[in-house]
Parts: structure tokens; C-alpha cells; sequence
């Protein structure tokens, strides 16, 4: 709870400053212009609001379409934007039906109507739409039907906490854009969930259409407009003057007139780009937000914006192996891992220990966990009491487990150019090795290294998580399930207790019972240690100076480019035209 | 001749064939699953945050999904034979990444690539041939020396050194800003530009990365051109052309320069391919969208129609290369005859 006031205090800060600066200079209200030249690491794959799967294409997405719920990035409490209001929910939380806005049109102009949000779950739910891994949130959706023109009701599966927020968040697109013909009209939500090869022909042509050319011109409701993509260089999006949201209240109001996403896939060029005008903004790695950024020029030319982007990374250790299914074990080695030191050493500073899964500014997170420090001594104690001894005296413990004598060596797995993981893996190696205790460190292909996590053929790896900013489902890493079939307890993490609170978890409509489970299920972590919780990064990102309105905001991007703006007199370019 | 053109011809099917197979089994056969690459979505390696928490879910099933979508259920043999055939009908099929055909990929990259490789090998050329000549006709002096070592300096320099260097001293970070810092157009570059204004625009862009390219090439033409030019001089013709009275500079290059070019026919065989290969290096440091990186990220991303559409054109590009160099080689030699030697 202190961590969430501290972060409330820090943004009402900040939002101080920026009034004070508004009105010295009398120019506090926002103006229309100029570009944003934005930096993205790698190209899009593609721009279908369905089947794109990858950060880039997400963050231009947002610009171009909307949902019926938004995220209010000050509150983090999801508030209407195509509804009129939230959903109504049925008594056994299985029906959830919502009311369109009927001022809110597409960039085309026509109207959006009940229609277009029934085929918008349609074409997710298809199964012969090449979006079989946003299909997998939607699993819940049984069926949807058009109440009135403006009123859509979706039926689900099962009670889920989480249902409001992913049905809210369903990309609305025009049907009339993306199925012209309309071929999925007879068909629906209920037809689709049968054997995909029953389907009738129009649904197979309708998919067909929709996977092949759809990828490259997407076309929404949101206050951008797409202009253009240059592969391997830029995309471009334009303000949509007729932005049916223009001065809507309650809806984000653009300013800038050009979003552009330049792709530069090494970071450093890109801090080049910056400096020479060539960028307005990037997000800076921990070496470039220490040096090369602090120069006097720099800093009149850019101001840095530091925020927590909710990720951790952690060392997991292989439940199922017979070194590490002994908590104390696994509690030992988060002893031997300082922890405040890698954060110093490696990142720069620029982040914190974390003890726990859940994203620490969340009101569901506890403040009460045991850090664990550095203390090699107690590691050794634990070590002891759990039987480990050198009793060969080759330098290394040993063990006796099921009648035969193991010595504590194991081998630690990273994926290869990640330098931040492997000198997590190389300062732990060093340590242990002063204690009796044998690691080795392994650099991986990515693509075999997701191999063997996936498949369990490792004794611990260095690995990242990203969470929701908002509640998360700790389900799918934490229940023992999702220790077989490749899942994504991919440490085998198994205990009885945790099972019952995430099962219970899902089916709990109160938030205050729910956040007292999240409690217990992170004391149980806490003592189990089934991971060496490592750290959360510091995000470092420099805007330019003349934009306004910059703010840090808790959400997962930290800061929102739609709300800034730039003075008519320190406009760069104007209203001028670019390449086409 | 004919004849032997023909045997050519027809001997390259197999050999085309059998490379085909080969590089269609290391690329499938390579571990890694493409499938599971998809549903690790864009949150690459290099990034600090791995896989994302929610999407983990019943991923099995889209999994198996995405794996039908793209045939990659079918044995292996079954692939290749479904590869094969479309590959007669010039067909490369769709890139994982995005669904579209890789013909159209290529297309989109090609003419960059190809802009920068040949104004590159022509840079090589073009200093390197004079080099070659006044290192020969200079035998044993200081300047010969002195033009071998740079020469050979220039190719002991790591290109990535060398770019990266060029980026942060001449490129507008913290010192001289005397070329842009990558992509091929400045920021406000638009079509309405006067003509002249564009090329100049173009010319800064693509400046550095030619020169940075070529460097290294410098050595090695430079050193072929010398040798091949010594033996021509020691030769009985240029002595007679001296004795007739002729002015050294008519015996160096109208004798002695013409002949020695002969052997650099043969280079050919290694451009052609090279043409369309592209730069990771120079296309990541200076944000160049050419064909490396289209195939260095089709790599890491086991996009095998991409990985095998560039493989199989360039090992294509490969044989004529060398069948081109052989035929050349007859052309401008009159003492190579591939033809009667076969009766």
C-alpha cells in the first residue's frame, strides 16, 4: 500500500511542475502540430489488428483502433470509450452486455454500430484466422447477439474475473472494411466453435481475404489515421481532423499531426538519431541513461523520463530436480544472490529488488514479504540442516538422495546476447563457487533455449516476466497444471495450497477477497522460493523539450505520446508533407 | 561450343536439385520451432521482459493451429516435395512473419541492396585496378609498398569497428555531423523535391555505407590486378612493344593492361551472388532496410520460406555466376576452346 501512495504522490508532482511551467509561459492550452518522430527496434511484422503478434505492431495499433473500455492510464480502472458504460453483468456472471455510443464513427465516417463489434468477435473467435494466440484470451466467449442496432450481449463459458476487462478491450474494426461482402453474416459465434473444417465456404473465403490483405492497411476508429509503411524504415500515421472524439469529453484528445515510427534496430545508432534531431524520444538502455546522456547539451536539448515498466526478471529453479526440491535449497540460493548489488552492478542503478510476481505499485501487492538479503552464512546454514557436506573433500557439497551421492553442481541457462541476464548468471557462478557449490553458466539460441524451458531440460535459467499493469491471473505460471504440456510452469512448480487460492481466484467477483488470496499466495512464494526473485527495471526515456503535456503514467508504456503537444512558436515542421 | 553449353546447362539441374535438398534439410532440421517463436510474439530475446504472462495459456492448441496454417504438421519429405513444386512454378510461398509471399518481401528490399552493392563494387574497381597497375609498374618501390600495407590495413578493419567509429565521430552525436546517421532519406525528404535536391539527399544517405562496404575490397582486386599484371610485363610482346619505340604509357595500358584483365573475369562468379546479398553489419548500423537483414531476421526467426527463397536464388546466381565466367573466359581468350576438346 505505501509503494501505490508513494507512486500517487510522485505523479501529482509532476503534474505540478508542468502547470507551473504552462502558465509562466501563457501558453497552458494544448495546440494542434507538428510531428513526433518515435523510435521503434524492430519493423512491424504486420499491421492487422488481429493477427499481429508483436510489440511494434501494437503500439501503432493503439493509435488506429479502439475498444469499448479503455484503461484510464491515472487511475488504471477501466472507463468507457466506444460503450456508452460499463457492462451490464448478469446475476451468474455469465452474461455481459454492453450499449454503444452512437456519436462514434469510423475514419470513413460511417457510423459504428452493434454490427461491427459482433464481427469483431466473430473474426477472433474464426478459427481459420491466423490468430490462434489472441484466440487463446477469447477461449471464454461462447456466444454474442445484437440486442438492438447499439446493443451487443456476450455469453461466456464460466465465471472470470477477468472477463469484463477482455471483452472491453475487443479492437472494434468497420465490417464493411474488412468484410465487404459480408460473408460471415449468417454465420455465428456459436457456428465457430465446432470442427473447423465444417465451416461453410463463404467463412474459409472471408479468412482467407482477411489473413492475405489486410495486413498492410488497417483502417480504425482512433484519432489516427494511417498514412503510410515503408519497410525496414518508417511508419507513418496523420491525425484524423475528423476524429469523431474531438472534443468529446472523457476521450484522449491528439494533438500532434504526425506520429512517425522510425525502425533502427540497433540502439545505439538510434541514440545518434536523437542527438542529431533525427529522433524525438527512444527508451534508453541502463549504460546509455548512465553515460552519454548527461551532457549539458543534452540535457538543455531532452528531458529524461524514469519510470517502472511492470516486468521482473528471476532466476528459476527446477522444482522437479533433486537438488531444488528442497525449499531450503532454493532459499539458500536467494541468500547467495545479492541482489541490491546486481541492481548497482548491472542494471546501473536503474531499478529494484523485487520479492514477488505482482507488479509492487499494485494495491493487490504485499508489502509485508521477507527481502531476502545477501547472507551467505544462513545460505550455508540451510545448506547444512538440509544434508549437504563435503565429504570427499573435492571442494564441492555432496549429498546422498535417493541412495546416491550427488554433489551440488548444476548448470545455469541464459539466452545468448542478453548481457543483463548472463552477468546475472556469471556474478552468481562467481559467488557460489566461493561457497562450495559448483554452477556453470550456459548461453543458448533463444529459440533453443525457449526448447529446453519449455521442455523442462534445465536445472535453473534467468528469464523476465511481463505483467498486466492492471490485475493479473497468476494461473497460467503458478497452478500445477501448467507444469505438463509444455505450460508455462515451466520450473514444475507444485503446491496444493497455491492450486486451491488461483482455481478460487478466477470465480471471485470481489476485489477485496481477491486481493486477500493474492496476499496468501505471495507469502506462500516467499517462503517457497520456487524462483529467485531478481529485479524490476527503471525505463529511462528523453522527449525533447518541446513537447508538453510529457507526463509518467502507471501504465505499461509509462508515458502516453497522444496527450502531448507542441507550442505553435517551437513547432519543428509544421504542417509540411513527407515522403510517400 | 553449343554442345558444351548445353551439357553445362543440363549438369547444373541436379547440381541445383541437390543443393536445394540440402539447405531445405539444415534449415528444418536446425533447432528451433518457429511456431513456438510466434507465440513468444514480438517480446524478442533482446528485450528484458521474455514472454509474455498472459498469452501462455492454451497455447497448445494455437499452437497446432498456427502449425496447420502454414503446413508445417506434414512429414518433412511431404514439405520439401510441396516446396519443390511450387518452387517450379516460381513460387516461394508466404513468410511466416507476416503472411505475405516472399517474392514480394524481396522486391521491396532488392533495388536498395542492389544500389549499394554496385556502386560499391564498382568504388572497388575503381581503386583498386589503378592500384594494382602503379603497384606493378612500381615494382619494389617505396609506393608500392606503402599502397600494399594501406591496402592491406583497410582489410584488417573489422567493418563493424570501422562504422561504428564512422557513426559517433562524423555522424551528428557528439562531434562533426558531416553525414546523416542512417536511413536513406533525411527526416523531411518529400517527393516534391526538385530533382537535383533529391539526388543530392540520396547521394549524402548512401555515401558512408558504399565507402564502408568497399574498403575492405581494396586488398584483395588490388593484389590479383598486380600479380596478373606482373606476368603480362615479363611477357615476350611487351618487350617488342618497347623495342618498336613505343611510349611506355601506350605499352602499359594499351598491352600490358588489357591482357592482365583477363583473370578478373573469374571474379564474376563470386559478384553475382554478392549482388543481392546485402550487409547485416552496415544495414544495422546505418538502419538500412536491404536484403541482409531480411535474411539475418528470417534466420533468428526460422522463417524457412524466406531463409530458403534467398539460399536457393543465390545458390541459382551462383552456378550462372560461374558458368557466365567460364563462358567469358573463352570469349576473351582465344586459347580456351571448351568445345573441341570434347571430341
Amino acid at each position: 500500500m505505501r509503494r501505490s501512495l508513494f507512486l500517487a504522490a510522485f505523479l501529482s508532482l509532476t503534474l505540478f511542475s508542468l502547470r507551473g511551467d504552462g502558465f509562466g509561459q501563457g501558453a497552458a492550452q494544448p495546440v494542434t502540430g507538428d510531428w513526433l518522430l518515435n523510435h521503434s527496434l524492430s519493423d512491424p511484422e504486420q499491421l492487422n489488428p488481429l493477427t499481429s503478434n508483436d510489440a511494434s505492431a501494437s503500439e501503432v495499433l493503439g493509435y488506429i483502433f479502439e475498444s469499448l473500455l479503455q484503461l484510464d492510464p491515472r487511475t488504471l480502472e477501466f472507463k468507457p470509450l466506444l460503450a456508452e458504460t460499463r457492462p451490464e453483468i448478469s446475476k451468474d456472471k455469465l452474461a455481459y452486455t454492453f450499449k454503444l455510443r452512437r456519436d462514434a464513427r469510423f475514419q470513413d465516417g460511417k457510423p459504428i454500430t452493434g454490427e461491427d463489434v459482433l464481427f469483431s468477435i466473430k473474426s477472433i473467435k474464426c478459427p481459420l484466422v491466423d490468430a490462434p494466440f489472441l484466440r487463446v484470451y477469447y477461449d471464454s466467449v461462447v456466444d454474442a447477439e445484437l440486442l438492438d442496432p447499439y446493443t451487443i450481449r456476450f455469453k461466456t463459458k464460466e465465471p472470470y474475473f477477468l472477463n469484463e476487462e477482455q471483452l472491453g478491450s475487443i479492437l472494434v474494426l468497420p465490417r464493411h472494411y474488412y468484410d465487404p461482402q459480408n460473408l460471415l453474416k449468417t454465420t455465428g459465434v456459436r457456428d465457430l466453435l465446432g470442427d473447423p473444417t465444417k465451416l461453410p465456404p463463404a467463412v474459409k473465403r472471408f479468412a482467407d481475404n482477411f489473413n492475405k490483405n489486410y495486413n498492410r492497411s488497417p483502417l480504425g476508429s482512433g484519432p489516427y489515421k494511417f498514412a503510410f509503411w515503408k519497410t525496414g524504415q518508417e511508419v507513418q500515421l496523420v491525425r484524423d481532423p475528423n476524429y469523431w472524439g474531438n472534443g468529446k469529453a472523457g476521450v484522449d484528445q491528439p494533438h500532434i499531426d504526425r506520429m512517425r515510427f522510425r525502425v533502427i534496430n540497433n540502439p545505439d545508432a538510434a541514440l545518434i538519431q536523437l542527438k542529431s534531431g533525427d529522433l524525438d524520444t527512444m527508451e534508453l538502455t541502463p549504460i546509455q541513461a548512465t553515460r552519454g546522456t548527461n551532457s549539458d547539451r543534452f540535457k538543455k536539448q531532452f528531458a529524461k523520463y524514469e519510470y517502472y515498466a511492470p516486468t521482473f526478471s528471476y532466476i528459476g529453479w527446477n522444482n522437479a530436480s533433486p537438488i531444488f526440491r528442497d525449499k531450503r535449497v532454493r532459499q539458500a540460493m536467494t541468500y547467495f544472490t545479492n541482489r541490491q548489488q546486481m541492481v548497482k552492478a548491472i542494471l546501473f542503478g536503474l531499478g529494484r529488488v523485487v520479492d514477488s510476481p505482482i507488479y509492487f505499485s499494485r494495491p493487490e501487492y504485499d508489502n509485508s514479504l521477507y527481502s531476502y538479503p545477501y547472507d551467505p552464512k544462513k545460505a550455508l546454514a540451510l545448506l547444512a540442516e538440509a544434508g549437504w557436506k563435503d565429504t570427499d573433500g573435492d571442494g564441492v557439497l555432496d549429498k546422498v538422495i535417493d541412495g546416491r551421492k550427488v554433489p551440488l553442481r548444476f548448470e545455469i541457462k541464459v539466452n545468448s546476447g542478453n548481457d543483463v541476464r548472463e552477468s546475472v548468471a556469471l556474478t552468481l557462478q562467481d559467488e557460489l563457487k566461493k561457497h562450495g557449490v559448483a554452477a556453470s553458466v550456459r548461453q543458448l539460441d533463444w529459440t533453443i533455449f525457449l526448447d529446453d524451458v519449455k521442455n523442462h531440460k534445465f536445472d535453473a535459467v534467468v528469464l523476465g516476466w511481463q505483467m498486466p499493469a492492471t490485475e493479473g491471473d497468476n494461473y497460467q505460471v503458478w497452478h500445477s497444471s501448467q507444469a505438463d504440456n509444455k505450460g508455462s510452469n515451466h520450473i514444475s512448480f507444485k503446491n496444493p495450497r497455491v492450486d486451491k487460492i488461483l482455481e478460487d481466484y478466477r470465480r471471485e467477483f470481489d476485489e477485496k477477497k481477491r486481493f486477500e488470496m493474492a496476499k496468501e499466495f505471495q507469502h506462500i512464494l516467499n517462503d517457497e522460493q520456487p524462483y529467485t526473485f531478481l529485479f524490476a527495471r527503471k525505463a529511462v526515456t528523453p522527449v525533447d523539450r518541446r513537447f508538453h503535456g510529457v507526463e509518467v503514467l502507471a501504465t505499461p508504456t509509462g508515458l502516453s505520446p497522444i496527450e502531448w503537444w507542441v507550442p505553435r512558436s517551437q513547432q519543428k515542421y509544421g504542417a509540411r508533407e513527407t515522403a510517400n | 561450343m553449343a554442345a558444351y553449353l548445353l551439357q553445362r546447362l543440363l549438369l547444373m539441374i541436379p547440381t541445383f536439385i541437390g543443393i536445394t535438398l540440402l539447405c531445405f534439410l539444415i534449415v528444418h532440421l536446425a533447432p528451433g520451432d518457429p511456431a513456438e517463436l510466434m507465440a513468444g510474439g514480438g517480446l524478442s530475446a533482446r528485450g528484458g521482459a521474455g514472454i509474455s504472462l498472459q498469452k501462455r495459456g492454451a497455447v497448445d492448441q494455437a499452437l497446432a493451429e498456427w502449425r496447420a496454417l502454414y503446413g508445417l504438421d506434414k512429414p518433412l519429405h511431404v514439405q520439401y516435395l510441396v516446396w519443390l513444386k511450387n518452387l517450379a512454378r516460381l513460387d516461394f510461398g508466404n513468410s511466416f512473419k507476416d503472411n505475405r509471399s516472399v517474392w514480394e518481401k524481396v522486391r521491396e528490399r532488392l533495388p536498395v541492396t542492389l544500389k549499394l552493392e554496385f556502386f560499391s563494387i564498382l568504388l572497388v574497381y575503381i581503386v583498386a585496378i589503378p592500384l594494382g597497375i602503379y603497384s606493378a609498374t612500381h615494382r619494389d618501390t617505396l609506393g608500392d609498398y606503402a599502397t600494399t600495407l594501406v591496402a592491406f590495413v583497410l582489410f584488417a578493419v573489422p567493418v563493424i569497428w570501422a562504422a561504428t567509429m564512422a557513426l559517433v565521430f562524423i555522424c551528428g552525436g557528439d562531434f562533426l555531423y558531416l553525414f546523416p546517421p542512417g536511413g536513406l532519406t533525411s527526416i523531411d525528404y518529400a517527393r516534391d523535391w526538385p530533382l537535383w535536391e533529391r539526388i543530392k539527399d540520396q547521394t549524402w544517405h548512401l555515401f558512408l555505407p558504399v565507402v564502408l562496404l568497399s574498403y575492405a575490397g581494396f586488398a584483395g582486386l588490388s593484389r590479383y590486378m598486380r600479380s596478373s599484371m606482373l606476368e603480362v610485363l615479363r611477357q615476350d610482346f611487351i618487350q617488342v612493344a618497347r623495342a618498336k619505340g613505343l611510349a611506355e604509357r601506350v605499352v602499359v595500358f594499351k598491352h600490358a593492361v588489357r591482357n592482365s584483365l583477363i583473370p578478373q573475369v573469374t571474379i564474376l562468379a563470386e559478384l553475382l551472388p554478392g549482388l543481392i546479398g546485402g550487409s547485416v553489419i552496415i544495414e544495422t548500423v546505418f538502419s538500412i532496410p536491404g536484403m541482409g537483414q531480411l535474411g539475418f531476421d528470417a534466420v533468428l526467426a526460422r522463417d524457412y520460406p524466406v531463409v530458403l527463397a534467398l539460399l536457393t536464388v543465390s545458390a541459382l546466381l551462383t552456378l550462372i555466376g560461374i558458368l557466365l565466367s567460364d563462358i567469358l573466359l573463352a570469349v576473351v581468350d582465344p586459347r580456351i576452346a571448351f568445345g573441341r576438346r570434347i571430341q
